[in-house]
Formats: C-alpha cells, structure tokens, sequence
C-alpha cells in the first residue's frame, strides 16, 4: 500500500478585509476504504503543435469504473491568455450536450479533482504549441 | 485588484520508486487577462440534512469566466462521500477528507454543480473565487 498525500494552500492578504489562509491535506485513498491507491500515470508532458478541438486526454476505458482516481492536470505555459478547455466526453449521455464544459486552464492555472473513470476527459486549445502536464493517482 | 494564490504539493516516498514531490502554485486571474480575481462567496460550510442533491453553484448566477471552484469533505468516515455533478455530469466523488480545487466556467445557464451526499449530516465545506 502506497501514502500519497495531497495538500492545498489558498492565501490572499487582500481579496476580502479578513485574510485568507486555507489549508487541507488529505491521503489518497480508494474508494471507500483507508486503503491507498497504489497506481499512477506518472507525470506526464503533452505538447499539442496544432490546435486542438475536444481531443481526448483521459480515456475512461483505461481506468476502473467508481473508483477514486485523483486528476491532476496543469497548464505549463505562460500566457494568460491561451487556455486549454477542460470537458468531460458526455455523447449519448446527456441530451444537453454532447460536450461539458468544466472550465478553463490558463498559463499556470492548474486543477487537482476526484474522477470515477466513467467519461472521457477532453481538452479543447486556445492556441497552437501548447503545453500541459497531467498526472492520475489511480486504482484497479 | 486582489492577489490569491493556490499551492498544490503531491507527496509519496513509496507510490513509485522514484519519490513524488510535486508542487506548484498558480495566482488566480480573470479569463484571459493578469488581474486578480475579486469576487468571492467566502468559505462555506454546509450540513446536508438527507441525501438529495442539491445545486451549490448555480450556472445562471455566474457570467462565464474563469471561477475556481474549491470543495472539502469533512467526513472522517471512509465510506461517506459526496458526489459532484457539472451540468448533471457526475465529475467524482469526493471521499472523506478528500479536497477539490478546479476552474469552472459556468458558460451556461445549466452549467450547474450539484453535490449529492451519500448520507445524512455530512458537511461540506465551499469556496467560489469569481470572476466577475
């Protein structure tokens, strides 16, 4: 069994007049037990030279239905402006639309979110020569 | 034109045999620009009374920017979990303990995040940075 933890500091001195200074830790565990996920996809680099358009970067097939993968994905590049869509494959799924915005990556945004494996993960590009890194804690 | 930051650090010495120390941090800013968010609900605490779902944050309340979105279980029982909806597109499910930190665009007026408890008297705790 492998102890992974993941820990997230959110400070601000000045976005309301008490200061802001959240901490959380947790231990990646798999679903429902204290047992930890003991697989990774490492961290990955993935340049896209052309722009891309809901292309997949997680596929849900290669992953266990109900478990509690961890998703990490970071935009490495430095513009505030170029973004990479981040969208969850729901064709034939939902009848609002095929394609479900969750939100966008701009140069250094990063997102750390709990992801069954149920729907493919797709990324959509502002722009070309475009980098990210990404990395799934998983379990079988 | 407020700062805020959020610092992600991943940590294991036996995952793999190469230590995970990863850690990054990203300042919060408006949809394609350099200024700080400024908008904010405040941190949250929610108990949910049964198990139904319920909207958190409401797609049609919110332009399309880039909001971060920021959600704890406080559960310290295992087993207990809430699962997340995006446009009623189950996301995952956040077990005890387990944190989220992730953008949203609420480019729509059905681009809702539902949270559903999977018992009673769970508590969880929200933040929303808006881009307004």
């Amino acid at each position: 069994m492998a102890t992974t933890t993941a820990s997230l500091t959110l400070s601000s001195s000045d976005l309301t007049s008490d200061s802001l200074s959240i901490s959380a830790t947790s231990t990646l565990y798999k679903a429902g037990t204290t047992i930890g996920l003991d697989q990774t996809t490492g961290l990955t680099k993935k340049v896209y030279a052309t722009a891309q358009t809901n292309t997949v970067l997680v596929a849900a097939s290669a992953y266990s239905d109900n478990g509690a993968h961890k998703l990490y994905i970071k935009n490495v590049g430095s513009s505030s402006t170029d973004a990479f869509s981040l969208e969850i494959d729901a064709t034939g799924l939902n009848a609002a639309c095929a394609v479900v915005p969750i939100g966008k990556l701009y140069g250094g945004d990063f997102l750390y979110l709990p992801w069954e494996g149920e729907y493919d993960i797709q990324i959509t590009t502002t722009a070309t020569d475009m980098e990210l890194e990404y990395m799934i804690i998983y379990e079988a | 034109m407020a700062t805020t930051t959020a610092t992600i650090t991943l940590t294991s010495g036996d995952l793999t045999s190469d230590a995970l120390a990863l850690s990054t941090t990203a300042t919060f800013t408006n949809a394609g620009g350099s200024n700080g968010l400024v908008g904010t609900t405040g941190l949250g605490r929610k108990k949910t009374g049964d198990t139904s779902q319920y909207i958190l944050f409401d797609g049609d309340a919110y332009a399309n920017g880039a909001h971060k979105v920021y959600l704890k279980n406080t559960s310290s029982t295992a087993a207990e979990y809430f699962t997340i909806e995006i446009n009623s597109e189950q996301m995952g499910k956040l077990y005890a303990g387990d944190w989220c930190l992730f953008p949203w665009e609420a480019n729509a007026d059905t681009n809702d995040i539902k949270i559903q408890p999977s018992a009673a008297n769970m508590v969880l705790e929200y933040m929303l940075f808006i881009d307004e």
